[in-house]
Parts: C-alpha cells; structure tokens; sequence
C-alpha cells in the first residue's frame, strides 16, 4: 500500500484541515509549512463550511502590530484535531525561527551537555526492572547543600545527570532535595555552573508524583512530570504499562542543546551495522543443518562412525568449516562497517550458539519439515535475543546480556571491560556448547538414522548422560571420571554433574527473562520473573531425572528418586554458587550482573549461624524441590507434571520469601 | 578372530538380538542370515562398534567393539552404500583413507589395487552419476583402505544385477583367500550357501540354527523321497497288511500326476516301499525313485517357520517335475535333488 501510493503521488497526510488565516499573518507561515494544514484566506473562510479552523488576529484600533489571537474551531472532533495540529505547527514554526537566530544565547537561554554514566541499583515502587533509583533523580553531589531526604542515592547525582546551569537546575522533589547536577556545567555564556539549588524547578524536570527530587538530569528534562532521560515507564505514572521509548526524532541522541530537544540516545546507525553480523548466521544455519540432517536421512554419515573417529571429532569436522566461514563473513563485515576485534570476537559466540542450537535441531529432526521448523524457530529466537537487548545499549546495562551489545559498543568507538565482555558471551559460549554437548549424546547409529521423535531424542540425550541409580537396572560401560569412581557414586555424581551444566542455559534463560519483562511495573514483572525463574530452574533440575526414569537407567523406586533428586539439587546448588566467581571479574558491578549473580551486600554483621543457614537455604530449597519432581518422575509424565509444578509453586514462594526479606 | 558371548540388545521392550553366541575363525567366511527382524543386522552393527549390546561381550580382533582401536581392524559395508556424491571415487577413498591415517602413498596403492580388482570405472566421475552397482563397488573398497583383518558385510550384494552380484562373491572368496574374515549377511539364500564357510540362522533375536552348510541341512533338514509310479498308488491298500491304519496310510501321501505318471512324495525308505507295495496292488510298479536333499532355504524356512508366498512343501503341489515352481521362486542353486535309485521297472 505504501509503495502503491507513494507511486501516484499520494499523501494521506497532506491537506487534511484548513486553516482560514491571514496570508499576512505570520501564522501563515507555520500552516504553510505544516503539510497537514492548508490555509484559507480569512476573509473567505467560514468556520465549519469551508474552514475547519479560523486564526484571527487581535489588533489595537490604527495599530498595525498584532496584541493577540484569537483561534475559532468548530466544536467537532475534527476541530480538536485541527486545533492540535496548529499548535504543533506553531510550536513547530518557533523553534525553526528561534534555531535560524543568529545569537544562540537568545535563542536558547538554557544549553544543557549530557554525559552518560553508570547507574545505582535500587528499585522504587512504579519503576520498571531497568529504571534504577538515585541516578536519574540528579541528587547527590550537587553542590548545594540540601539536607531534605529526596532519596536518592549517594552517587547519583553524577550518574548521567551531567551538566546543567545552575538556574535550571533540580527540582524540588518531595524532600526538598533535589539538586542539581555535579557542577559540569556548561552554560552557554561561559561561566561555569554552580550546581543545583534543590527545590528551584524552573526550566527542566520539575517534582513527580513519585516524590524522589529530580534534578534537571540531562535527559528529558522534560515539563510533563516526567523524571530524568529514562524514558520508560513514566508517563502512565507509577505503575503504568510503557513501551520503552528509543527516543525522539530521527533517531537522535542530541547530546546538546535546549532541554526540549534533546532526545534518548538510540545507537541506530551502530545498530544497524551490527544487525549485519547477524545476518550471515541466518543463510549459516539453513547449510549446516541440512549438510547434518542430510547425512542422517541418506545415512552418509554411517561409514563415518565406524572409522576411529569419535563422535566429537566428526561433528568438529563438520562444523570447523561453518565457524571458519563465520569468522571469516563476521571479520569482513567489522572490516567494512568500521568494526574490531571485539566485534568478531563477540560475534563468535552467537555464531556458536547459532551452529550449536541448529546441530541439536537437525541431530533431532526427523524430516528437513522439522528442521525448517528448528531453523526457523533458532533464527528468530537467537535474533532476538541478540538485536532486542542491543537496541537499549546506551539505555540501560540489561543490553549486556546480548553479545551484540559489545559490536554496538565497538562500533561507537566505547571501550569494554574484561568483566562486560565476559558478561555479555560467556554464558551464549556455554550454551553454544551444551548444544553441541546435548547432540553429541545422541550422535550415534541407534538414534542418528532412526525415526524417533523429538521427544524421545531429547530424553535419549540426557540420558545417555547419566549412570545406573538403583538395583536391577542396566549399567553401560563408564567413561572418562565416571569409571574411576565407585558405581553406586558414579550415578549420583552423574546426576549432580548433569544439572550442574544446565546453569548455562538457566542464566541465558532467565536473563532473557528478565529482558523481555523489564518494561513492565515491578509490581507486576517481579512476581511474573520470580515465577519464571522457579520454573527454569524446576525444570533444569528435573527433566534429565525424568529422563534417567523413562530410559531406565533409574530404578523406579522412591529412595532412588529421593537420592538422585537431592543430587540434582546439590549439583544446582554447587553450580550456581560456582557462578560467584564472576565476582572476580567485576561482573557484580554491572546492575544486571547483581540482578543474576545475587550479592551478599546486607549480609554483614549477621551471626555465623545465620549467615551458615541464610547460604545453605538454597541446598535446601533446590534439594527438596528436586526431590519433589523426582518422585513424581519415577511413576510416570502425568506425575511429573503435577509434581514439576508443585515444585515450582514452592520455589517461588521461597523466592518471594527471600524478596520480602531483603526488600 | 570374533568371539561374541550371550550378545543382547533391546530397545525398550524390544528384544533384537538374545543370547547371542558364535565364533569366527580367521580366514572365514561367516555367513549370518535370518529372515527381516531377525537381528542379523543389528548384530552386524555390534561387532562394528556402531551399536552398544545391552548385555553380553563382543571381541573382535582381541578388543572390545566398544573400544576405538577395534576400528582400525574392521572394514564395515552397510547394507545401504550412500555416498558423498561430489566427490569422485578416487577422492572419496582417499578422504576415508585420511580418516584411517593410511600414508597417501599406501592408500593410493590400495585404492588403486582394490578398484582395479573391482573393475570400477569411471574414476574421476563425480559419485553422484555412477550407478548403483559402481557405487557398491567403492563402498566395498572403502572397507579396505585401511586394510582390515575383518570385514562385517551387511548385505554385499543387495539390489545388484547378476553380472555385479558375481562379482562381489568372487571378491568376497578372494578376501578369504587373502587371509581375511568376512561376516557376511544375506537374504538370498543361495549367496550363504555358495560363499560362507560356516552359517548361522537367526530368528526373533535368537540363533537357531549353527554349523556349515552341510551341517545344518543334515541336523535340521529333512531328506525326502519322490517315487514315480506308472499308476496311482492305492493310499489303503497296505493297511490291512501293514496294521498301522491311517496314520502310516497317510505317510503315503497323496499321488500327484506328473505327466504320465505319478509322483508320490515321502519322508523315509520305510514309506517308499509302502509306496512301491501299492503301486503294485494296483497292477503297476515304481518307474523311478529320486532323493531330495534339503536346500539352506528348506532348512531356513522350516526353522523360522515363514513359508514363502505360493510355495507348499512336501507335496510339492506347485513345482512341476524338475521342482520349479511356477513362479520360478526356486532357483537353480535351491534344487539338490538327484536321482539316487532308477529303478526302470523295477519292481520287485
């Protein structure tokens, strides 16, 4: 439709109320400009016939300079409309006239610089999980010295507030507090700024419903109650829905000039040249997951298994070209589009992931039917993960989930710590290989070129993992550590082992979860993740129990499902401690890092028995809840189900136990 | 050189192979045969190391076919051949030859032998254009690049013309020759009985018959004997005499006309006089006394008890008089009936 009218000509847009105005009148001249306007002479014009609205101006008797205006609309909706629409023309017309004016200062009273800073990590009630207290409320370290408690936190003033002129800046917020800036202030007469004096809410961001002061922050700095450049969530007021804004304008991220034009910044261009390195992995799947499922459905590939080669060996074989090939697509691109080596190195790990999830999908597929399906599905699930989070890159520190966030980075020429770069592609690493680890377990000739669901492939998978649990049940011949240790161990160590690798997909899942609920109301995304993230756990720490039952390799008695369920909790547990190291790279300073990894921060000054019973709570909780679900799982699905979510009902009130808690 | 021990494997409830126990000897040609289901071919994909046995041990060439090394000393033929179709033949034995770690020099001299041997043509001819036949023949020399002490054949010789077929079995002789053991898997029957030395018969994942060829028709098989009489024997016409009533009448059988005479089938000696007694009371004589010696697949169909489609045995109803049946299902290989004792009017 869009191209078809921009063939003939045609501008819905165009010409859509008149404007009887004075061709004089300097009105005129913002109808003209305003496509949607078409202006009537005012003599001719008569409201409701042939004009929609009539702009007359006021004159004193022989004056000839106008002392006022009068605006006439018919009293229909469409008047409304047209009524808006000049006001946007006018407003539209003065900022052009006051942009062309040669002195700025007059022009532009206020000039306001943004510089963008790290922010805290607190919530407040109405805030979304990406709006973080005490940064964008300007308080802090202003040089004014209010005592009013505006609640902001110690360091945020400093955050991206930046720099304001002193008669512009802070609000008075609830406490009276709000202050102004940390004193970079650039004013457009060349004196430095002298910080903000709290409570003077002229100008930029004035007091909001939600009480915590505002300074004149750099962003916004909007009239209309809402606070700071954070753009989310604020113009329903507290607790409302909102789509994350990405800024106005043609994507700009004016980092000076007047309060009201000054937009979020939005990486467009950057972001659009790293969606090029996401491209190739697309056409990359659709090949490699046909020359896999292709030596399944034509058994090319059973030859294969009989030479010395392992099982790894083979599918390194086959997949080594597709990585050289997205590293070498990746690298070109970063060549054209400006990128480094932070660029190709971050865009492995997707490649990986995208390679990984797409060998687990063609090993499973029965027909290139379903492999369309698992390719589609991958593209689309991977892309997202990897562009949606990217998109808030100078938003909020949530982008750091997508490895694609540190190209965009790259490509602004921002540097990236160790700990960022860590963040953003271990965890899509670890899940690429637990992918290809998932398929290597069924990468054999009973399950290669047999016809077995997807299902029943997936349940192959985890169980050819584990070990014999129990009496009267087949024991296959242990590999690797697990021959060294005793049998009745091996099984348990199996299990513990087995969950502990599903950490990876875990983290990926819950901070996906976490990505796409953000934008709601904590009141409403806290209980939703608190839930989700029970669930993914639950799950982690079951379904291979589940599977272990259904193949047999469990004996199906409840002592055993007691046994290997306290085994998974523990492998949980351990493995979800482990992730503490992240600590040792600084991950904990990123907001998102905190938000995953958990912080100790509160704990201090507790009594050892406490701080021994607050770390072995989780054992505990993780240890009974897969107990649950394994009992359940060595009768029969049904069972498991039903089981599954109990389990997952009292993890998450445990959670909610631990957020009431903690605050 | 193979030693498999109480061989099992089941897939859920499923049991493919039971109890499975056999040995080859090195430079033997084994043959494995069993009707669809029988677990021949799984067991073909144990001793290759592609299927784990869920109980049991198999050994070949001293390791466990669980362990990698055993591969080096294997050459597998699936009963399917699919090949690399972009690749020539020449370049697809040197990538499995690569695979082996076979020096490039070596290779080439066995790639080359083996081709020659197999007279393949069309070396350099993408795979994917050359027939079927051709590409069974570089499947069968991609089981001996690396030089094997044994090789596991599923069905070597399946959906080949006859010309191709022959040759395959003669390849497969020149590897016993060579000093190689071939197991070897087939449904055509008379394929085992002309190629392998020593025979195994399968059915429902269990091994029910073991020994050569010979061995087995001799323990399992049973001689019969076709008597030709000018005139139509009298099934009563001993019972009287002999007192044995209808039981021993009926060892008689029934006469079948086979042109002018009449040919009655029976499973002993005993019979055949009894035969020749009432072709006498009814004023005739035996003109011809021929054995039947049972085939590999009279033998295979007694034991797995799955008569072929339009093929009744003992009366033979269907086979005219040289044994064929009008489908022509018998072949030539099948028949090992010769006449024994001919009696020209030889009554007594």
């Amino acid at each position: 439709m869009g191209a078809a009218t921009g063939a003939v000509g045609l501008d819905v847009d165009r010409d859509v109320y008149r404007v009887g105005v004075d061709p004089g009148s300097p009105y005129a001249d913002a109808v003209e400009a305003k496509p949607a306007l078409t202006a009537v002479p005012a003599e001719e014009a008569t409201l409701g016939s042939t004009a929609d609205l009539l702009v007359r101006e006021v004159r004193t008797d022989g004056g000839d300079e106008p002392v006022g205006v009068i605006v006439r609309t018919v009293d229909t909706p469409k008047g409304e409309a047209a009524a808006a629409s000049f006001e946007e023309a006018v407003e539209a017309h003065n900022e052009r006239l006051m942009a062309a004016e040669p002195n700025g200062t007059t022009a532009f009273p206020v000039t306001v610089t943004l510089r963008y800073a790290s922010r805290g990590s607190t919530f407040e009630d109405g805030q979304t999980l990406g709006e973080i207290s005490g940064t964008d409320d300007g308080s802090g370290d202003g040089e004014t010295d209010d005592t009013g408690s505006d609640g902001g936190g110690a360091d945020g003033g400093s955050s991206e507030t930046g720099t304001v002129d002193g008669s512009v800046s802070g609000d008075g917020g609830s406490g009276g507090a709000g202050d102004g800036g940390d004193g970079d202030v650039v004013s457009d007469d060349g004196s430095a700024g002298t910080g903000g004096d709290g409570g003077d809410s002229d100008g930029g961001g004035d007091s909001d419903a939600g009480g915590s002061g505002d300074g004149v922050d750099g962003g916004n700095a909007d009239s209309d109650g809402n606070d700071g450049w954070w753009p989310f969530g604020t113009d329903d007021g507290p607790g409302g829905l909102a789509v994350p804004s990405i800024g106005g304008g043609a994507f700009g991220a004016d980092l000076t000039g007047s309060p009201g034009s000054i937009t979020p910044p939005f990486p467009f261009a950057s972001l659009v040249l790293a969606f090029a390195f996401l491209v190739p992995m697309n056409f990359l799947t659709q090949a490699y997951g046909s020359s896999v499922l292709d030596e399944r459905t034509n058994r090319r590939g059973e030859p294969l298994l009989v030479t010395p080669l392992s099982p790894t060996e083979i599918v390194a074989g086959k997949t080594l070209p597709y990585v050289a090939v997205a590293v070498a697509v990746t690298s070109l691109i970063a060549l054209v589009v400006g990128g480094g080596a932070i660029s190709v190195l971050a865009v492995l790990p997707i490649a990986a992931t995208f390679l990984g999830a797409t060998f687990v999908g063609a090993v499973f597929a029965r027909s290139f039917k379903e492999l369309t399906f698992v390719t589609v599905a991958v593209s689309v699930l991977l892309t997202s993960y990897a562009f949606v989070p990217a998109i808030f890159t100078n938003v909020t520190p949530v982008a750091l989930i997508s490895p694609l966030t540190l190209v965009v980075f790259d490509l602004q020429n921002e540097s990236v710590s160790v700990g960022e770069f860590l963040f953003a592609t271990g965890p899509t690493a670890a899940t690429a290989a637990l992918c290809f680890g998932l398929g290597l377990g069924v990468y054999r000739e009973e399950d290669l070129f047999t016809q077995k669901p997807v299902t029943r492939k997936f349940l192959d998978a985890l169980a050819v993992r584990l070990s014999a649990v129990g009496e009267g049940v087949r024991e296959s011949t242990p590999t690797g550590i697990a021959a060294r240790l005793p049998g009745r161990v091996r099984g348990l160590v199996a299990v513990a082992f087995l969950t502990a690798c599903t950490i990876p997909f875990v983290f990926v899942a819950e901070l996906l979860a976490v990505a796409v609920l953000f934008a709601l109301p904590v009141t409403v995304s806290i209980p939703v993740l608190l839930v989700v993230i029970a669930f993914v756990e639950e799950v982690a720490k079951s379904v291979h129990l589940y599977a272990g039952f259904e193949r047999g390799v469990f004996a199906r008695t409840d002592r055993v499902a007691l046994a290997v369920g306290s085994a998974s909790g523990l492998g949980f547990f351990l493995a979800e401690k482990a992730t503490a190291v992240v600590q040792a790279v600084g991950l904990t300073e990123l907001y998102v890092g905190r938000a995953a990894f958990g912080s100790v921060a509160g704990l201090t000054g507790l009594p050892p028995l406490v701080l021994a019973g607050l770390f072995l709570a989780p054992l505990a909780l993780h240890g009974v809840t897969a107990s649950l679900s394994a009992v359940g799982a060595r009768r029969n699905r049904t069972f498991y189900v039903l089981a599954l979510a109990a389990a997952t009902l009292l993890h998450a009130a445990y959670n909610f136990g631990v957020v009431s808690v903690h605050g | 050189m193979i030693e498999v021990a109480g061989l099992e494997k089941t897939y859920g409830d499923f049991s493919a192979v039971v109890d499975s126990t056999f040995t080859v000897e090195e430079g033997e040609v084994f043959g494995i045969v069993g009707p669809n289901g029988a677990g021949k071919t799984t067991t073909l994909k144990i001793l290759a190391g592609l299927i784990e046995p869920t109980a049991g041990e198999a050994r070949v060439a001293g390791y466990d076919t669980t362990e990698p090394a055993m591969r080096h000393h294997l050459g597998f033929l699936p009963e399917e051949s699919p090949l690399y179709e972009e690749m020539t033949a020449i370049s697809y034995l040197r990538f499995f030859a690569d695979l082996y770690e076979v020096p490039r020099s070596v290779a080439d001299e066995r790639i080359e032998r083996a081709l020659d041997r197999l007279d393949l043509d069309h070396r350099d001819r993408r795979l994917g254009d050359v027939s079927k036949g051709m590409k069974r023949k570089v499947a069968i020399a991609r089981s001996l690049v690396n030089d094997p002490d044994v090789l596991v054949y599923d069905e070597p010789a399946s959906g080949l013309d006859p010309v191709t077929t022959n040759s395959v079995l003669e390849f497969t002789r020149e590897l016993r020759a060579a000093g190689k053991t071939v197991v070897f898997s087939a449904h055509n029957l008379y394929h085992v009985e002309s190629v392998c030395d020593r025979v195994v018969i399968m059915n429902e994942g269990r091994i029910v018959a073991r020994g050569t060829v010979d061995e087995i028709r001799e323990r399992h098989g049973e001689t019969t004997y076709h008597v030709y009489t000018d005139v139509e024997p009298e099934a009563g016409a001993n019972e009287a005499e002999t007192d044995v009533g209808d039981a021993e009448a009926a060892d008689i059988g029934t006469a079948e006309e086979v042109g002018d005479r009449y040919r009655t089938v029976v499973p002993s000696m005993d019979a055949v006089d009894r035969v020749r007694t009432a072709a006498s009371d009814a004023d005739g004589t035996v003109v011809d006394i021929r054995t039947r010696e049972p085939s590999l697949e009279d033998v295979f169909l007694d034991l797995v008890g799955r008569p072929m489609p339009g093929r009744r045995r003992g009366g033979g109803s269907d086979a005219d008089e040289d044994g064929d049946t009008p489908e022509g299902r018998v072949r030539d290989g099948d028949r090992r009936e010769r006449a024994e004792t001919s009696t020209s009017g030889g009554a007594e």
